[in-house]
């Protein structure tokens, strides 16, 4: 009898300096659903890469039906039986479903090779049958672009299970569901699982983990945090393992002494990015000289919530900031009124990666004295603006005239914090300052942070990792699920946080 | 320095190849490339009269190649130069010969800023529905294109046919609104000075307006235009707007001053020409001067090559369509990067 239909024994890969896979060894047996968890970037995706023989491991192998096996390509995987189910589907939208379902193996008759004829009745029924053994229906000559969602997932699966495939790969396959597809995807998961089909289930929505798997791993920093039976584990302890950092960065923790009220937001709602959660009636304040922390597992509203108070995004609800109502303002108009943003995403946001470094740290104070009157721009003066700003964050550079992409992802960042600070803004809204920065460059934003709050300045900061939050922040506030659920000290049980992070369950 | 070399090389390179196709061409029917290119060489820039003659043609490739740059490096994708060209031209042409005769030496100022001011108002319209309702530019763009032809077309052919000649042209301009010429005969006019003054008006307005500097970080990164303040949609419609303003001008320098009159068949593709030394150039402006002078002298040099040898005309459309053909690889280029930050 199979024990491990699919293993991973001690997979260690890096890409270049960033070690992705630390050694990470987990396995699935036949009729076993296994979650993968963990924040981006935490090493999920390297890891199935390497178990589909996208990748090589630098060291450490696969396992598959109780045998070890090295796969040269994506090929040798599929034809031992791994079959993997991706976050956007791979079906050609201009097909019938069942010409989806056989594409690339048809059932043929008379003759053989390109001469022999498609027997779409054998396909046909083979899709039938299919369907029924796992409890669906399909209406197979419907167009796959005009099928809904969760159709066209079913569809995917069943191909994969036709091909032969006894092991699953999931990748956030609920990202793009309905709550109700939702429950009809487990349904049929589950299904499958009674046939002995092994399932690796990656995500990071902690209900729905508890809801169907047995199993459960949480991936952190390319290392195995936790894993253990669903049955013997909570969604907080999942939580807690999920944002519990196992090397803290060093530096001293400090306090602010906050003061009056900067930003004052009351019954704030606004529409959801994709795969995200739209805001609910949010109300808070940050006051100056405080950081308010905001912790939440990802895609909670946090993007949202940053958005709508920066003016990049539409909302309903009062903004005031420092009595002055915000209503209606645009980016602009906000920026102008003392307001400050640092975007999550540097490469698309936060920098215009191919502009110049001079350009990046002045963007947004061209129009205004002294580098402009309105109407010309000084050069001279916008190249001493640009020194002034960035020697006052000693961000490391060649040449003002090269890309910033030329930079390291840290001094990216205090190029970023140099033009966002500049113009000493009362509010700093700030979102992963430290993602894709090393260790130096983390405690160098740290102490920008530190230092802006000390002058009486206002933060709010958004973080998916609660070491930073915790040292940072003077209180922290919790989100789920497009509310705000819960405020504590800084020091609170990380528990608790974890506790507050899975308010609610899966779909809610 | 990396700089210039690159923007070098966007002509050099399909230039060269656009050279050894023609050799070998020229090999098989018999003729002698170096000869050959050496009189190509000679038509084209061999004496002033022939170097006007060049200058001449590379005019209206200056305006468009100008209006499109603008354009594009705010990443807005406006093939739609060649119909403000039309539009621009056949108001100022209009204003040329309807205005009274009495106005003199500001009849020219007046028609330039006539043509300008259609050019400007034709290409608001797609500009204004890029920027408010998402509408493609390129669809709108080109779709204008065939509605100035029709147009123009149209209005060349009846009320404002020309009743001496009955021969899809408008009647001459008033000789106060003709550019002057610079070197008579030839048909070198201030227009060319003109282009080159909006030609350094661009470089100015790229490196030293705020717009200009808005303009370049809507292209590279509108989320982050955004993040900093800046209003793409007022951008997308400056855009829109000075490159009709120059597409307009281009028109009316043309009427004015090469054709003094408005023709059916007045742009013999100058946006699409225009379009690509843009694209070859990068957007750079010294590119642009060398890709206009370069495709001018093609031009020029094609129509007497014929006169003095055996070489069909037929060559200068080889190389012209091989250095096209990279062009077409640059507008690839930004069309995937289109569709990624779709």
């Amino acid at each position: 009898m199979t024990r491990i239909a699919l293993g991973a024994t001690e997979i260690r890969k890096s890409y270049g300096s960033v070690l992705a896979n630390q050694g990470i060894s987990l396995s699935v047996g036949p009729g076993e659903i296994h979650a993968v968890v963990g924040e981006n970037g935490a090493g999920k995706s390297t890891l199935m890469r390497v178990l589909q023989g996208i990748e090589r491991p630098d060291s450490g192998h696969v396992t598959v039906m109780d045998r070890d096996v090295s796969f040269a390509g994506p090929a040798d995987a599929l034809a031992e039986g791994i079959g993997m189910v991706h976050q956007e589907f791979m079906l050609a939208p201009d097909l019938s479903l069942l010409e989806n379902l056989v594409l690339g193996d048809e059932p043929l008759r008379w003759g053989r090779g390109a001469f022999a004829l498609i027997d779409w009745q054998s396909a046909e029924a083979q899709g039938r049958g299919l369907a029924e053994r796992i409890g669906i229906e399909v209406d197979w000559h419907r167009r796959a672009g005009a099928a809904p969602v969760h159709i066209q997932q079913f569809v995917e699966i069943i191909r994969l299970l036709r091909r032969g495939s006894r092991i699953l790969i999931l990748d956030e396959p609920t990202a793009v569901l309905a709550p109700q597809q939702v429950n009809e995807l487990f349904d049929l998961v589950r299904r499958i699982r009674e046939d002995g089909t092994a399932i690796l289930f990656i995500s990071h929505k902690i209900g729905e983990v508890m809801a169907l798997a047995d199993r459960v791993t949480v991936i952190r920093q390319g290392k195995i945090a936790f894993s253990a039976a669903v049955a013997e584990t909570s969604g907080e302890e999942i939580a807690s393992h999920i944002v519990d950092g196992s090397n803290p960065v060093g530096g001293e923790i400090r306090r602010g002494t906050p003061g009056p009220v900067v930003l004052d937001v009351a019954g704030l709602s606004a529409e959801a990015v994709e795969k995200s959660h739209p805001l609910h009636d949010i109300s808070f304040a940050v006051h100056s000289g405080e950081i308010v922390g905001l912790a939440g597992v990802a895609g909670n509203g946090q993007v949202e919530l940053m958005e709508a108070l920066s003016g990049l995004r539409q909302a309903k609800g009062r903004v005031e900031l420092a009595g002055i109502d915000l209503g209606g303002l645009d980016a602009e108009r906000r920026r102008a009124a003392g307001m400050g943003y640092i975007s999550p995403d540097r490469r698309h946001e936060g920098l215009a990666i191919d502009a110049s470094i001079e350009e990046n740290a002045i963007a947004g104070s061209h129009r205004a004295s002294p580098i402009s009157n309105g109407l010309w721009v000084d050069r001279g003066a916008m190249k001493r603006v640009a020194l002034e700003r960035l020697n006052r964050l000693s961000v490391k550079y060649g040449a003002l005239r090269d890309p910033v992409a030329s930079l390291s992802g840290g001094n990216q960042q205090r190029v970023v914090f140099a033009r966002e600070t500049a113009g000493s803004p009362q509010l700093l809204l700030v979102s992963q300052p430290t993602r894709g920065v090393d260790l130096n460059g983390i405690a160098a934003i740290h102490s920008i942070l530190r230092d802006f709050r000390d002058a009486d300045g206002a933060v709010l900061l958004v973080s998916e990792e609660l070491d930073e939050l915790q040292m940072l922040s003077d209180r922290i506030m919790v989100m789920a699920q497009g509310r705000i659920v819960g405020a504590l000290d800084a020091d609170a049980d990380r528990r608790e946080i974890g506790r507050l992070m899975v308010m609610e369950g899966v779909g809610a | 320095m990396s700089n210039w070399l690159d923007r070098g090389l966007g002509f050099a390179v399909p230039l060269l190849i656009a050279l050894l196709v023609s050799a070998l061409v020229l090999l098989a029917i018999g003729e002698n490339p170096l000869d050959t290119f050496s009189l190509m060489l000679t038509e084209g820039f061999g004496s002033p009269r022939r170097l006007a003659s060049t200058l001449s043609a590379a005019t209206p490739l200056l305006f468009t190649a100008v209006g499109t740059a603008i354009c594009f490096r705010a990443g807005v994708f406006n093939v739609g130069v060649d119909g403000a060209f039309l539009i621009g031209g056949l108001a100022a042409v209009v204003a040329g010969f309807s205005l009274p005769a009495e106005l003199g030496w500001s009849l020219v100022p007046i028609c330039l800023a006539v043509g300008a001011l259609f050019g400007a108002a034709w290409l608001f319209i797609p500009g204004w529905l890029l920027a408010r309702l998402e509408v493609d530019e390129v669809v709108s763009t080109l779709m204008l294109n065939f509605i100035a032809v029709a147009i123009t077309g149209y209005l060349v052919n009846g009320p404002f046919l020309s009743r001496q000649s009955g021969n899809n042209v408008t009647p001459p301009v008033h000789e106060a609104a003709e550019l002057s010429r610079l070197m008579p005969p030839g048909t070198l006019h201030s227009g060319f000075l003109l282009a080159l003054a909006v030609l350094v008006a661009y470089a100015f307005w790229t490196r030293r307006t705020p717009a200009g500097l808005e303009g370049a970080w809507v292209g590279l990164n509108r989320r982050f235009s955004r993040v900093v303040g800046v209003s793409v949609q007022r951008t997308i419609i400056l855009a829109m707007v000075l490159s009709g303003i120059v597409g307009g001008l281009g028109g009316a320098a043309h009427g004015l001053g090469q054709l003094h009159r408005f023709t059916d068949g007045f742009s013999a593709g100058y946006g699409f020409t225009g379009m690509a030394v843009a694209l070859l150039a990068h957007n750079s402006p010294l590119g642009m001067l060398i890709g206009a002078i370069l495709f001018g002298a093609l031009a020029s040099a094609g129509t007497t090559i014929q006169l003095f040898s055996d070489i069909p005309l037929d060559l200068v459309n080889i190389i012209q369509g091989i250095v096209m053909i990279f062009a077409v690889i640059e507008l690839g280029r930004i069309g995937i990067r289109r569709r990624v930050k779709a």
